[in-house]
């Protein structure tokens, strides 16, 4: 019984730790190809 | 030309400041509920500036930059007075409040410009500019990224806690607020993030301007926390203003008996952008350039040349994505 507790708690700790980390986690981003550039000229008149 | 400006908060302010360094505006009249904020910044305006106590003072054109929800009221109030009206509000009730008074404009000869800011605004803007370079427009996407000031945020928290609205196939389809995960490229240094469904009344503009399409979305960068208390007050008092935001708009359709897909974007401090924009549409409602009567937003514009110009000339400059193969 007392395993099972302490499994049960080693759970809990691990989802907490998980739930943390997936809400204050920062994702990074794929890379692209491709860039911006400034509409000029012709393309404003 | 008389200018009035209603709440002059992040935006107002900007858009005041904007008016009154515009040549063809004689008055600046500033209109706030605080009377010492209208004070400071029509004192700090100068000369062609005036501050008032009426909420919306009589004016050729009012500008309205109070916080989402209290638009509506505002725009009927002063349309009749007599005023023309641009209204900046990003929220939904607001901009169906006052397209729906476009025969009551119509019958007193107003116009009455709805989302006049960043998105909406200037993304309409973009919306129209990039359906001219299509031979036939079926899709656009909008997505935003950044906030202005406090009521802007208070905003974007709101929106994504409530059912954001997408057009397709011809009917309107109400998903929830923060589902469907994009990822989407703005231009630097924003970069890429993630952008989810919101009530953000962008699709509700675009369809009134470019009829019925196959698919019109719209959508705001949130990150995990922004999604997961949505639904929940606000845990924090928002910044006096938001950092770098962006846009992009993403207009597909066919050229040249092909399909092609035309980006826009533009990058600033959404609440500097937002005053611009609602500052040149106040100037060309005002000098009478919009050229036709009614309730409508920037997308329904036949030229949006002008108005792009215009900002460019002040610092709002978009751009094209040019990618390689892939968006």
């Amino acid at each position: 019984m007392q395993r099972l507790r302490q499994v049960f708690l080693a759970i809990g700790v691990a989802g907490l730790f998980a739930a943390v980390l997936r809400v204050r986690g920062k994702g990074g981003t794929p890379p692209s190809d491709g860039g911006w550039r400034q509409l000029e000229g012709p393309e404003l008149r | 030309m008389r200018i009035a400006v209603v709440g002059v908060g992040a935006t107002g302010a900007r858009a005041a400041r904007q008016l009154a360094s515009t040549d063809a505006v004689d008055t600046v009249v500033v209109a706030d509920i605080d009377p010492a904020t209208r004070r400071k910044v029509a004192d700090l305006l100068g000369s062609g500036a005036e501050a008032s106590e009426a909420l919306v003072p009589e004016a050729d054109v009012v500008v309205l930059a109070t916080p989402a929800g209290t638009q509506g009221d505002l725009g009927t109030q002063a349309l009749r007075q007599g005023s023309s009206v641009v209204s900046t509000s990003d929220d939904v009730g607001d901009v169906r409040a006052l397209l729906d008074l476009d025969p009551e404009a119509i019958e007193r000869g107003a116009t009455m410009l709805v989302g006049a800011g960043f998105a909406p605004g200037l993304s309409c803007l973009l919306a129209r500019h990039a359906s001219a370079v299509l031979d036939a427009v079926d899709e656009v996407h909008v997505a935003k990224v950044g906030t202005g000031g406090p009521a802007c945020a208070e905003q974007h928290h709101r929106a994504l806690g409530e059912d954001g609205l997408d057009w397709r196939d011809g009917a309107w389809v109400a998903r929830t607020g923060g589902s469907g995960r994009e990822l989407c490229w703005f231009p630097e240094p924003v970069g890429g993030r993630d952008c989810y469904r919101a009530a953000v009344p962008d699709p509700l503009l675009l369809v009134d301007a470019f009829g019925p399409m196959s698919r019109i979305t719209a959508r705001l960068a949130a990150n995990r926390r922004d999604r997961l208390t949505a639904r929940l007050p606000m845990l924090r008092r928002p910044h006096p203003e938001g950092g770098p935001g962006a846009i992009r708009v993403e207009v597909r359709g066919a050229r040249a008996g092909s399909r092609d897909v035309v980006v826009y974007g533009a990058m600033d401090r959404p609440a500097v952008a937002a005053g611009a924009v609602a500052a040149v549409t106040a100037r060309a409602v005002g000098d009478g350039s919009i050229g036709r009567t009614g309730a409508f937003g920037l997308a329904a514009l036949d030229d949006p040349v002008p108005l792009l110009t215009d900002l460019a000339d002040r610092g709002i400059r978009a751009a094209a994505f040019e990618g390689h193969g892939h968006l």
